[in-house]
C-alpha cells in the first residue's frame, strides 16, 4: 500500500530525529541488558527485564481481539534517549521540540492552572514543570526513570506486583523494554487538587514505546491524572505498549483520564490495572480515538469492603482502524460496585469492538454491577461488535447490562438541516451528543479539544 | 388482524433438538427452549420474518445447562426477539452465550436478545454473554442482561399480606417464568407448556 493515511491528519508531522542514543533494531538479551547499563539501574530490575524478555519469547500472541499478525518485532528499535538529561525548564528545551510541543498545544497548558506538565518526548521525560506546592504537599510526580532511582524501595514494593511480568506477551514487552511512563506517589490524607499531566508522544520512526506508570495513592488521598497523546505519520508501523499499575488505598480516589490520538499506524497495545481498597473509588475515563489498532481494557480490582471502580470510554474507528477497548471489573468484596458506560462510532469501513469482563466473586455479597454500551454505525462499510462476559458466583448482586447498536438518526439529521446546518456539521453535532455523557467527565479543555477532533474526523465523511 | 391468518410456526427445540434452523419464509416463527444445553442458531434469510425466542430454565442440584444461542439475519427487514429467563437453585449452573449477527446486507433488520437470571443460592454459578456483531448500519439491536436475586421489596410487601417467605418466593418466581409463557400465547401459541414450570 503506497499510501494507507488517505485522511488529512492534522498533527500529521514529523520532527527531524534529534534521539542522542538509539539502540539498534530489533530483540535480543543484549539490548535489555543495554537499556539498564544505561539508566544505570538497581540490580533486581535489570534481571527482572531479563527475565521478562524471556517470557516475552514464550507467551503467543493473544488469539483474540484485533489482528496483531503484521506487527514485526524484529523491525523496531526499542529504545531512544532524546536528551541526555531532564530539563527543567521550558526555556532550556531545544527549539525544534518546542515547536512540536506548540502545535499539540502544550504552551496553553503551560497557564499556572495546569500545572503539573511532564512532556514525554521520544522515550524519556525530559520536560517537567511541577509546581513547587506537589513538593510541599508531599506529592512525588515524576519520570518512572527518576521514580526509580530516587525511591527504588517504593518501586520495589509496587513494581509489576499488580500486572505481573507474565500476565500477557504485551506486559512482558514492557517489562523488559520499558522506559518513561510516569510515577505518583500521592502520601496519606493528601488532596491534589490540579490533575497531573503528561504528554506522550513518539518521534522517531519504527521505534516501539513502552511507558511504565505506577500510581500510588495512600489512605484517604485524591489524585487525577491525565494522560493526551497524539504522534505524527510514519510509514512503517509503531508499537506502544504500556504498562499502567494503580494502588488505591483505603478511602482514596483515582481518576485517570487518557486521551487516546496516536496516528493510525500505531499498534497501542495497553494493559491497565488497579486495585481498589475499601472505600475508595477508581475511575477510568479512557477516549482511543486514533491508532491503527487499540487493544486495551482498563480494569479494577475492587479488593476492599465499598470500593467503587468506573470505567467510561469512547472509542472512535475510521478507516483501516480497529478499536478493540472495553473494561474489566473484578468484585473481591462485599458492597462493592462498578460502572462501565461505553461509546463507540465506527465510520468509513472502521471496526469497534467492546470487550469487557465483569465478574464477581463467592463473598462479594450486596455488590452490583451496570454495564451500558452504545454503539453508533455511521455508514454500511463500518463494524460494531460488543462481546461483555459475565462471570457471577455470588447470589446476593445485581448484575444489569445492556448495549444498544444503531446508526445515526436520520430524523435528526433532517431537523438539523432544515434549520440550516449542512449534513456534516449536523453529523458532528449529533456524534458530540452521543458522546457527551463521557465527555464531560474530562477537563475542560479536553473536552473542546475531543469535540474539535471528532468533528474533524467527521468532516472527511463526504464524498 | 387475526393471528391464525398468519403464518405461524411452532418450533420445541428441546424436542427438535438440531443445531441450526432455516428461517426462509415470512410471517411468525416461535422458538421454545427450556432446560436444554446445546447450540441454537436460527439463520433468518427473509424479509418480513418475525423469529421469536424464548427460552426457560429451571436448575436444581447439580444442573449444569450451556446454552449458545445465534440469531444470524443474513438478509434484512425482518425481526429477531429473544427472552431467555432462568431460575437457579443449589449449585446448578447456567452458562450463555448468546450472538446477534447482522449480515452486511441485512439492512433494516431489528435484533433483541434479553436474559435475566435469578439466583436461589450462593453456589450458583452464571456466566452470561450476550455478544453482537453488527456489519449493517440501518439496523437496531439492543441486548441486555440481568443478573440477582429476587426483589427484597417485593418479597416484604407479600409477606405483610400474611404469606410465608417460602410462600411469597414461589409466587414472585411463578410470576417471573410467566411472563414468558405469556408472551408465546400473545404469540397463539398454547399455555399448557407454562403448568410444567409451575414451582409447586
Amino acid at each position: 500500500m503506497s499510501d494507507p493515511l488517505n485522511f488529512d491528519y492534522k498533527y500529521g508531522f514529523s520532527m527531524p530525529d534529534l534521539a542522542v542514543f538509539k539502540a539498534k533494531k530489533g530483540l535480543s538479551k543484549q539490548i535489555v541488558y543495554q537499556i539498564s547499563k544505561i539508566k544505570n539501574e538497581p540490580e533486581w530490575m535489570t534481571e527482572m527485564r531479563l527475565k521478562a524478555y524471556d517470557i516475552f519469547l514464550e507467551k503467543k500472541l493473544p488469539t483474540w481481539g484485533a489482528d496483531l499478525s503484521k506487527i514485526n518485532f524484529e523491525n523496531m528499535v526499542y529504545f531512544s534517549k532524546s536528551t541526555d538529561k531532564v530539563k527543567t525548564s521550558w526555556e532550556d528545551l531545544p527549539a525544534e521540540i518546542k515547536e512540536t510541543y506548540d502545535r499539540i498545544g502544550v504552551p496553553q497548558a503551560e497557564k499556572k492552572y495546569l500545572a503539573g506538565v511532564s512532556a514525554q518526548y521520544d522515550s524519556e521525560v525530559i520536560y517537567k514543570s511541577v509546581q513547587k506546592e506537589l513538593d510541599k504537599i508531599g506529592v512525588i510526580f515524576c519520570d518512572m526513570d527518576t521514580g526509580l532511582s530516587k525511591y527504588p524501595e517504593i518501586v520495589k514494593e509496587y513494581f509489576a506486583s499488580l500486572i505481573p511480568t507474565h500476565d500477557n506477551k504485551f506486559a512482558a514487552l514492557n517489562t523488559a523494554f520499558w522506559s518513561g511512563g510516569s510515577f505518583v506517589y500521592v502520601p496519606k490524607g493528601v488532596h491534589v487538587k490540579m490533575p497531573l499531566q503528561a504528554y506522550f508522544r513518539i518521534n522517531s520512526e519504527r521505534f516501539g514505546q513502552f511507558e511504565r506508570t505506577l500510581i500510588i495513592a495512600e489512605e484517604g488521598s485524591q489524585v487525577h491524572y491525565i494522560e493526551g497523546c497524539t504522534a505524527p505519520i510514519y510509514t512503517t508501523d509503531s508499537l506502544h505498549a504500556a504498562v499502567v499499575e494503580i494502588f488505591v488505598k483505603k478511602g482514596a480516589r483515582v481518576r485517570y483520564t487518557t486521551v487516546q490520538n496516536w496516528s493510525n499506524n500505531v499498534y497501542n497495545l495497553v494493559t491497565k490495572r488497579a486495585r481498589a481498597d475499601a472505600d475508595s473509588i477508581m475511575e477510568w475515563i479512557d477516549c482511543n480515538i486514533g491508532s491503527q489498532v487499540t487493544m486495551k481494557y482498563p480494569s479494577v480490582y475492587l479488593m476492599g469492603e465499598g470500593a467503587k471502580g468506573e470505567v467510561l470510554s469512547i472509542a472512535y474507528a475510521g478507516k483501516n482502524q480497529h478499536q478493540d477497548a472495553g473494561a474489566k471489573m473484578f468484585h473481591f468484596a462485599p458492597r462493592t460496585s462498578s460502572r462501565i458506560v461505553s461509546k463507540s462510532i465506527s465510520r468509513a469501513g472502521g471496526r469497534t469492538s467492546y470487550r469487557g469482563l465483569v465478574q464477581v466473586m463467592p463473598g462479594a455479597t450486596d455488590s452490583s454491577v451496570y454495564v451500558s454500551c452504545d454503539a453508533l454505525l455511521m455508514d454500511e462499510k463500518s463494524r460494531s461488535d460488543t462481546y461483555p462476559y459475565m462471570k457471577i458466583k455470588e447470589n446476593n448482586v445485581m448484575v444489569q447490562h445492556e448495549a444498544t447498536v444503531e446508526k445515526i438518526g436520520e430524523e435528526k439529521l433532517f431537523y438539523l438541516t432544515s434549520r440550516g446546518i449542512d449534513r456534516v456539521a449536523a453529523e458532528g453535532i449529533l456524534v458530540n451528543g452521543f458522546i457527551e455523557p463521557v465527555t464531560r467527565e474530562i477537563p475542560l479543555e479536553y473536552s473542546v479539544e475531543l469535540n474539535r477532533l471528532m468533528q474533524l474526523e467527521m468532516s472527511g465523511s463526504v464524498g | 388482524m387475526s393471528v391464525d391468518a398468519e403464518f405461524m410456526n411452532f418450533i420445541d427445540v428441546s424436542k427438535e433438538k438440531k443445531e441450526k434452523y432455516q428461517v426462509d419464509k415470512p410471517g411468525k416463527h416461535i422458538f421454545f427452549i427450556s432446560n436444554y444445553s446445546g447450540t441454537v442458531n436460527i439463520e433468518i434469510d427473509s424479509v418480513n420474518a418475525e423469529v421469536f425466542i424464548y427460552g426457560v430454565y429451571i436448575g436444581r442440584n447439580n444442573d449444569n445447562f450451556k446454552l449458545n444461542t445465534i440469531q444470524h439475519h443474513k438478509s434484512g427487514s425482518n425481526i429477531s426477539d429473544l427472552l431467555v429467563k432462568g431460575v437457579f437453585f443449589d449449585q446448578s449452573k447456567f452458562i450463555y452465550e448468546g450472538l446477534i449477527r447482522i449480515d452486511e446486507n441485512a439492512q433494516k433488520s431489528n435484533a433483541y436478545q434479553k436474559n435475566q437470571n435469578l439466583i436461589m443460592s450462593p453456589l450458583v454459578f452464571i456466566d452470561s454473554r450476550p455478544f453482537l456483531e453488527i456489519l449493517a448500519n440501518d439496523v437496531r439491536c439492543t441486548h441486555g442482561s440481568t443478573t440477582g436475586k429476587l426483589d427484597r421489596e417485593q418479597l416484604y410487601y407479600l409477606q405483610t399480606r400474611g404469606l410465608s417467605v417460602d410462600i411469597a418466593q414461589k409466587v414472585l418466581i411463578d410470576g417471573f417464568i410467566k411472563d414468558v409463557f405469556d408472551r408465546m400465547s400473545q404469540h397463539g401459541v398454547k399455555n399448557d407448556l407454562y403448568v410444567k414450570y409451575k414451582t409447586n
